[in-house]
């Protein structure tokens, strides 16, 4: 026999107490226990020197742009800026032009609708009829899924919210339903490194732009 | 509260922040804070102390790189387990067959390996070759569940893999390393 009994493998798993195995499996339970006795559980204990090696790495590495924005962001600027009432009210019918009357697409991503000092209204809509909920979420509200959930608008299937962010960069997906993480395919996307993707947002204090 | 407990209550997600911000002087306290909890993972998947470190440093320098894409900064040690994780798999995969040559030089002295070896019985040597031998994938959950001693729920929420093809993993293991065992004892 090569295989071990499925009880025997139960009790390997912690699943079944030993006394529940009948007596002609005590040769395959003695296998079993001695495997678990070989097993090599000593801690290990990395050089002392690794932290120096990766932070002298990190040193060397120069500010990488999402690095640069986010030091951007928490800085304080000297922003001048001219918002006139017509260019408000010029932006959002242009913002409103783009979300209607753009080809259609299955997601739409974020417009700039107007500016203010510091920051930019972008419009995020994502078309989603069969949705129950939706919301966006990304480095501007700490990927938080909750906090910043989308609203129909009209009944078909559009999704949208419009969001104060400070210039920069920002990476952000749509969430639907809760669980369903959806990358906005109008805008540059980059790998988050487990196979999804994140889309890029730059928002300058003249408006936001997804390419 | 006191000055060590202040520090004590500094989050990941609060590192993770200031790092992003510019301070990345910080970035040390989540090395200080991670290097040792995984390197025994990183050890049994490679086979070896020396290419665990190499593992987990390069870990830690890509998730520094990656680290504006952490969606839950709270989370950073889950986070770093998976780009670990992802650095095993893929140095296993490239030296599958170096791997088990590697485990056998284990037997040979060298500086600091004999005191190793010494340490560990026979058969503790003999299983960790037959260890070598299971796929990746059968040998991270092997080494997730019998040597870090984590339940399979716990091994399903790091990987994302379900606990039926776990237990399938495990149960091909469990057979391929009773033969492995019986043909060298």
């Amino acid at each position: 026999m090569r295989e071990f009994h499925p009880l025997v493998k139960r009790w390997l798993d912690g699943e079944l107490p030993a006394d529940q195995l009948d007596a002609e499996l005590a040769a395959e339970l003695a296998e079993a226990r001695a495997l678990l006795a070989a097993i090599d559980r000593a801690p290990v204990t990395l050089a002392p020197e690794l932290e120096q090696r990766v932070m002298a790495a990190v040193r060397k590495r120069p500010a990488t742009r999402w690095h640069r924005a986010w030091r951007w962001i928490g800085e304080a600027h000297d922003l001048r800026l001219r918002v006139r009432p017509w260019a408000v009210a010029a932006l959002a019918a242009a913002a409103m032009l783009v979300i209607w009357l753009a080809p259609a697409r299955q997601v739409r991503g974020p417009a700039a609708v107007a500016q203010a000092p510091e920051s930019v209204y972008v419009k995020f809509v994502l078309y989603a009829p069969g949705a129950h909920q939706v919301s966006v979420a990304g480095t501007f509200n700490g990927w938080d899924t909750h906090a910043t959930p989308l609203a129909r608008a009209g009944t078909q299937g559009v999704w949208a919210a419009t969001l104060s962010l400070p210039a920069g960069q920002h990476l952000y997906a749509f969430v639907v339903d809760g669980q369903r993480w959806v990358a906005d395919p109008t805008a540059p996307g980059v790998d988050d490194g487990f196979g999804r993707r994140n889309s890029i947002l730059a928002v300058t204090p003249h408006g936001a732009r997804v390419s | 509260m006191d000055r060590l407990g202040a520090r004590a209550a500094v989050s990941d997600g609060d590192v993770v922040r200031a790092v992003l911000a510019g301070d990345a002087e910080r970035y040390a306290e989540l090395v200080r804070r991670y290097r040792d909890r995984y390197a025994r993972y990183a050890t049994r998947m490679l086979g070896s102390p020396d290419a665990a470190e190499d593992a987990v440093q390069d870990a830690f320098i890509r998730a520094y790189d990656q680290l504006a894409q952490c969606r839950e900064p709270e989370n950073f040690a889950g986070w770093f387990f998976l780009i670990l994780r992802n650095r095993c798999f893929a140095e296993r995969r490239r030296t599958k067959r170096e791997a088990v040559a590697d485990v056998s030089q284990d037997e040979l002295p060298g500086p600091g390996r004999a005191d190793r070896d010494a340490e560990r019985s026979e058969t503790q040597q003999l299983l960790a070759r037959g260890v070598s031998e299971l796929t990746v994938e059968q040998r991270e959950v092997f080494v997730l569940k019998h040597v870090e001693g984590k339940s399979y729920d716990e091994i399903a929420a790091l990987t994302g893999a379900t606990v039926a093809s776990l237990k399938m993993r495990m149960h091909r293991a469990y057979d391929r390393l009773r033969v492995y065992l019986k043909e060298r004892t």
